[in-house]
């Protein structure tokens, strides 16, 4: 009888617990990532590490300063392209390092925002986006929304930040929160804190439309600017003969930086070509969601220079990405011979449909036309009206 | 005396108004309606082009088996299904020489099925070592061919129109069969190299189009071209052809391809070759629901920018999936041996048929398993049997009841 008592009893914390796990949160106004170290409301692991993951360091239980109670998160995200990725980023997850393998998500039905608190070490640091939900559709258990926001320029005090979820299928999600951050946007690294990241129900928020985006809309201005979109994340062809730059010093054309490119054109894998993709979010070839309304773009100008003058780009190009989720539209020039000094080049883009685009600017040459290889710089990359 | 008066009167305003009913054979034209969009008209009546490639190549023969003298005449059997699918046109690439056997090809499918004909020429594409149009000698070649093939069908009454190349266009930009001529070599800058190639092939088409009006004013002209790309040359000097055949394979979504078309090259638009495979590189198996539902959004687009219908542009008279069976010999054609089997390795990458992208190299379009019919080792009437795919019904019930979807659902 004690027995069965025990197990009774056992039963009765454990089926609360099995059911909390698989279940629903729409009866309540609110419903916790994170508060503090231990904190029994806490419902999601920051578990999932990816890019360079080897580039953060994170202290779970930060005594110093945090937003409210005891603790907050600090991320040391040192920027040096451990795993040759240029990003790096944390997903708040569960159970542990569930990536939709396994069921584990939350139904968060009625919530309509996510909140959280951050603040830089210094201030200026860059997160590249924060994220709610993740792409993972191929999954047994995918979640059934991801909703991205950035980029963020930090403060050196504690600020809130929204994610706007009104309208979002929230059913299942698996992932509670992320960040991710790039080597470009901060190449000294980043020391920042999170603290207090939460889901709320706010019955009165309306789901955010498609933005169309004000012009001029910048692809670069300079490094670790938060004006910055896209991520030149899509290698193509002969990917092992690019060394790409976005911080270099040397005669940038406006500002303190600009991009250096060094195509080698020995063939590493064979193509005889290589070329980058500017994406949105990075490594997106179409199956994410996420393109861009530059609408009232005209035209896209950037500024260009070879460091000897006559090499060739085959292909200078906007949008044309073919996934699930296509580019709206493409357009190209090309090809081109590079000048020594820093020329403007403009790809036109009236009549075409810039509704929705993935793909912000892309280059493409191959070793037939460069059979020493280029090296050739890029700066002031932006849709103008 | 009175009687014979009223005939010949008769017989003179039927010629001068309508042009049609006197000639031997119908004239087909496309017609711009009021409100700018492109229709084509066959006898006087609309005509939406509901069309597949076809090129009835059997198990264990390669491209340059002749099929049109094929004594089991694949194109009985096949016109029949396609009749019962509700394809009212082929498009053929190119004729064959023996121009008995093509006359009994076209007749056969227009008299038995009513089923009319595009005929093609690849404008010597092909010719090694490249397809020279900067030279003379070179371009009245291919006039002499062209002209010869307008002559020889023009009055066969199933033939619907003429497509002059495929995807040429892509040589003047030195992607595929690049050429170039003295001209061309001396200018230093690319860009404008492309631009000189360009205006040279397309004034070369517009000068056979013109030829083929002088001689058939009663068929359409197309210019077959790959993609957009280069129209913005074509608007400018070859404004004689009719209308764009264009070859595309965008995945589930043409996009904005039938505005983008309006903006660049204002033209009606015959959509010629697109389809999508059935075989799923990445989990290695035949997947007929995968191709049902991309052709079947395909086509939801094609009818959603046919004319008067206010949701599209208006520019499209319809299409051409590409393909009516399976071609066995494409993977490898220089191999005998792999004409036999049904090869599994894909040849090329498209993201926007997103299924089996994932395959290794991302490599996920299988040149083999393009069919809405496929091809049984066994025999029937002396012929590899055909065995319609999972598209073939879909396409046929959308046909008949062609309800445009806004939504494109998952297969």
């Amino acid at each position: 009888m004690k027995k069965l008592c025990v197990v009774l009893l056992a039963l009765s914390l454990a089926v609360p617990a099995i059911t909390w796990a698989e279940g629903k949160a729409a009866n309540s106004k609110e419903f916790v990532v994170y508060l503090d170290k231990n904190a029994k409301d806490n419902h999601y692991i920051p578990s999932g590490w990816i890019g360079d993951y080897g580039d953060i360091k994170m202290i779970d239980q930060s005594a110093e300063n945090p937003h409210t109670g005891t603790t907050s998160i600090q991320f040391v995200y040192s920027a040096k392209k451990s795993q040759g990725q240029g990003w790096a980023g944390v997903y708040w997850q569960n159970p542990a390092s569930n990536w939709g393998g396994k069921k584990g998500g939350f139904d968060l039905t009625g919530m309509t925002k996510l909140t959280f608190w951050a603040r830089g070490a210094k201030g200026g640091e860059v997160l590249q986006k924060v994220i709610v939900g993740m792409s993972n559709k191929d999954k047994t258990y995918p979640d059934t929304a991801s909703v991205e926001m950035g980029p963020l320029e930090l403060t050196s005090t504690w600020k809130q930040y929204t994610v706007n979820l009104a309208g979002k299928d929230l059913s299942y999600i698996n992932g509670g929160f992320g960040w991710t951050t790039t080597a470009d946007l901060n190449p000294e690294g980043a020391t920042f804190y999170i603290d207090d990241i939460k889901f709320e129900a706010d019955p009165d928020l309306k789901p955010e439309g498609k933005k169309q985006e004000a012009m001029p809309f910048y692809i670069y201005v300079d490094r670790s600017t938060a004006g910055n979109h896209f991520i030149p994340s899509g290698y193509m062809g002969d990917f092992g003969d690019i060394k790409y730059n976005g911080a270099s010093k040397e005669d940038a054309y406006l500002g303190d930086t600009c991009i250096k490119i060094i195509y080698s054109g020995k063939a590493a894998q064979g193509a005889r070509w290589a070329g980058i993709f500017w994406q949105n979010p990075a490594n997106n070839w179409g199956s994410v969601d996420a393109g861009f309304d530059l609408s009232l773009a005209t035209k896209l100008t950037f500024w260009a220079r070879g460091a000897v003058g006559g090499e060739r780009i085959e292909e200078f190009k906007v949008g044309g990405i073919m996934g699930e989720f296509s580019d709206s539209d493409s357009a190209t020039i090309g090809p081109v011979l590079l000048n020594k000094e820093w020329t403007q080049y403009t790809i036109d883009l009236r009549g075409k449909d810039m509704s929705y685009i993935i793909g912000g600017f892309a280059w493409s040459t191959n070793v037939d036309n460069n059979p020493e290889g280029a090296t050739f710089y890029l700066d002031e990359i932006k849709f103008e009206k | 005396m009175l009687k014979k008066y009223h005939l010949l009167a008769f017989l003179l305003i039927c010629t001068v108004t309508t042009g049609i009913s006197c000639t031997s054979s119908p004239r087909i034209f496309i017609k711009q309606l009021k409100n700018k969009h492109y229709q084509l008209m066959v006898n006087g009546r609309p005509y939406i082009v509901k069309g597949i490639c076809y090129n009835p190549i059997p198990i264990g023969a390669s491209y340059d088996y002749n099929w049109w003298s094929d004594p089991n005449k694949p194109w009985i059997a096949d016109g029949k299904l396609m009749k019962e699918m509700g394809v009212n046109t082929v498009r053929l690439y190119q004729v064959h020489e023996d121009a008995q056997a093509v006359k009994q090809v076209i007749s056969d499918l227009y008299k038995l099925y009513g089923i009319r004909t595009f005929l093609g020429d690849w404008l010597g594409f092909w010719e090694y070592p490249c397809p020279f149009y900067g030279d003379k000698k070179f371009q009245d070649k291919v006039m002499r061919q062209v002209t010869a093939m307008v002559s020889l069908y023009k009055d066969e009454p199933g033939v619907l129109g003429w497509i002059l190349g495929n995807e040429n266009n892509y040589s003047c930009l030195g992607h595929v069969n690049p050429w170039s001529s003295p001209e061309v070599d001396l200018e230093p800058d690319p860009q404008k190299q492309k631009a000189m190639r360009a205006k040279i092939y397309y004034s070369f088409v517009n000068e056979i189009s013109k030829q083929i009006h002088k001689i058939d004013p009663n068929h359409p002209v197309g210019l077959g071209n790959g993609e957009l790309v280069g129209l913005e040359f074509a608007s400018k000097f070859c404004q004689d052809v009719d209308f764009v055949a264009c070859i595309i394979y965008r995945g589930k979504t043409f996009g904005n391809f039938f505005k983008s078309l309006r903006m660049t090259f204002d033209k009606p638009l015959l959509l010629s070759e697109f389809g999508a495979d059935c075989y799923d590189a990445y989990l290695k198996k035949e997947d007929q629901n995968m191709q049902a539902f991309f052709l079947q959004s395909q086509w939801n687009q094609i009818y959603e920018n046919l004319a008067n219908n206010k949701i599209g542009a208006g520019n499209c008279i319809g299409g051409a999936i590409f393909e009516w069976t399976d071609e066995w010999w494409k993977h490898n054609p220089d191999n005998p041996e792999g004409w036999k089997i049904q090869d599994t390795e894909s040849s090329w990458s498209n993201g926007s048929y997103y299924y089996d992208i994932r395959a290794d190299g991302n490599k996920n379009m299988n040149e083999e398993w393009f069919g809405v019919v496929a091809l049984g080792a066994q025999l029937e009437n002396g012929m590899n049997k055909r065995i319609p795919r999972k598209a073939y019904y879909v396409i046929r019930d959308f046909w008949k009841n062609p309800a445009i979807k806004k939504t494109h659902k998952k297969k």
